[in-house]
């Protein structure tokens, strides 16, 4: 199942994205090769060696036949720098903003900064003609970039983690020794004896679930997640085919993905710097649907575990 | 609903200081060397991590071309017609279908329709309760899966994507029934 969809979100993606190039090149969605007409009072004091920061004015006529299929009613005024080498001849740095149109900001964008957007400017007899280089294959550029940059960041996360991760894994060691996790393990055992009857219910992996499980619910991420590791492993210990999931690791994921949540502490921050009059609002929905998926998630990793496709006995050891 | 927000927000900042304390100093009365089991337990830390980077390089990427691409629009054009059906507001489509991928791709989404919206609005507090209300279903198979080199992951995907499913129809019926809208 996840080698499909794994699968699938590439693809899709790039097929997606080669489309859009396609479509883009048919309808010349960027204008390429069609100069512009631009107006700036700029262009009066235009002499050999002048360098000016001026308004440049895009008529919304122009726009619209560079940008098919995009609306434009009112001219776009942008700040621009401009240096002009002779009387009819000068080079134009227009900065962008996120107000400017889409497209520009493509265009901006495939030339390496997002917010500057450079053009050639030339004095015709009807005005002053603007050429911007031309602009292709944005969408394939664009996941190629992706791709390469998260491969980096996907490891900046990963050792992220090793901090935070030694941290709690020694305070939990010094837990194990001393019996603690075991005396936990035996608190909670009506309970995860029924969410995990292939586990014993003094191994140390109930421990770690149950810190992992109360860790999420208090919204500390941060401490769940080494908790959750751990019990992975304690999990994996009790594991009889290498590289397979167990039952008790699905229901445990399960339990993970869509865990109770008694404090949203992301989401409450996020409300508080967007200016919400209640950040806190949302603790007594989120805590309802949460509860409500979390139920669910335990019954579903229960049927679909009978699945003729998922089976452990169909499962072969990796 | 004042008294379980304090005691709950009271609950979350004693937490950890409350566990290191409890956990170190009864270690320590049961004889246990701290320090020297603690170090023990912290090289594991290391190990963990760096075992995970395949499974989270491979998974974050195949998302990030995903999310490049803009085959979300195509998405959410095609899954339309079966959210109106249930009751997923359009509104917030973008945030069903980027919550189980992306944590920060979801937190911009998550900002981006409150600026829109406004925070206090039906929406914005509905957005926000799906963020809170599920964790990044495709993360969380990457890095725990990873962790224990486990690679046929069994029913686990369906189950976590079906879960987030189920928490954002509760989170409209919910939001709905407290808020209004």
């Amino acid at each position: 199942m996840l080698n499909h969809i794994w699968l699938a979100l590439l693809v899709i993606g790039i097929l997606t994205a080669a489309g859009r190039d396609i479509h883009d090149a048919s309808i010349n969605a960027y204008g390429n090769g069609m100069p512009w007409t631009l107006h700036s009072p700029a262009f009066d004091n235009a002499s050999a060696g002048t360098r000016i920061s001026s308004d440049v004015t895009i008529p919304a006529r122009e726009l619209r036949r560079h940008f098919p299929g995009e609306h434009f009613d009112n001219d776009l005024m942008l700040p621009a720098e401009l240096s002009f080498q002779s009387a009819s001849e000068a080079s134009v740095t227009f900065t962008l903003s996120e107000e400017s149109p889409e497209r520009l900001r493509v265009m901006a964008e495939s030339a390496g900064d997002e917010t500057t957007l450079r053009a050639r400017l030339a004095r015709t007899a009807n005005g002053w003609r603007a050429d911007f280089d031309a602009v292709s294959l944005v969408y394939l550029r664009k996941i190629t970039n992706a791709a390469f940059d998260m491969a980096g960041t996907a490891v900046t996360i990963a050792l992220g983690l090793i901090g935070i991760m030694a941290l709690w894994l020694g305070i939990m060691r010094v837990a194990e020794a001393a019996g603690l996790i075991t005396v936990l393990a035996r608190a909670v055992r009506p309970l995860m004896s029924r969410l995990f009857p292939d586990v014993p219910s003094d191994h140390p992996a109930v421990g770690a679930m149950v810190m992992n499980i109360s860790a999420n619910m208090l919204g500390l991420g941060n401490a769940a997640t080494p908790f959750g590791l751990k019990a992975m492993e304690e999990l994996n210990k009790l594991n009889s085919k290498s590289g397979v999931a167990t039952d008790s690791m699905v229901t445990f994921l399960a339990l993970n993905t869509s865990c109770v949540t008694l404090i949203p502490a992301t989401a409450i921050a996020i409300r508080a710097a967007s200016g919400s009059s209640d950040p806190a609002a949302i603790i007594g929905t989120t805590f309802l649907a949460s509860l409500t998926a979390t139920i669910c998630a335990v019954l579903l990793s229960r049927l679909l575990s009978k699945v003729r496709a998922f089976r452990w006995e169909r499962q072969e050891a990796l | 609903m004042e008294v379980f927000r304090t005691i709950v927000s009271v609950l979350s900042a004693l937490a950890v200081p409350a566990i290191m304390l409890f956990f170190l100093v009864y270690g320590a009365m049961r004889k246990v060397k701290v320090y020297e089991v603690a170090v023990e337990g912290a090289k594991e830390g290391f190990d963990i991590a760096v075992r995970i980077i395949p499974y989270l390089v491979l998974m974050l990427v195949s998302i990030a071309v995903f999310r490049a691409s803009g085959a979300m629009d195509v998405f959410i054009t095609l899954l339309r017609p079966l959210t109106d059906l249930v009751g997923i507001p359009a509104d917030a489509l973008p945030m069903a279908i980027m919550r189980p991928l992306s944590g920060s791709g979801s937190l911009g989404v998550m900002t981006e329709i409150m600026q829109t919206h406004g925070t206090d609005s039906f929406i914005g507090v509905l957005v926000s309760t799906m963020y809170g209300s599920t964790e990044t279903t495709f993360y969380v198979i990457a890095v725990y899966f990873g962790a224990v080199g486990i690679r046929n992951t069994r029913h686990a995907l369906p189950t976590g994507l079906l879960a987030d499913f189920i928490s954002f129809l509760a989170a409209v019926l919910f939001v709905r029934v407290l808020f209004g809208g």
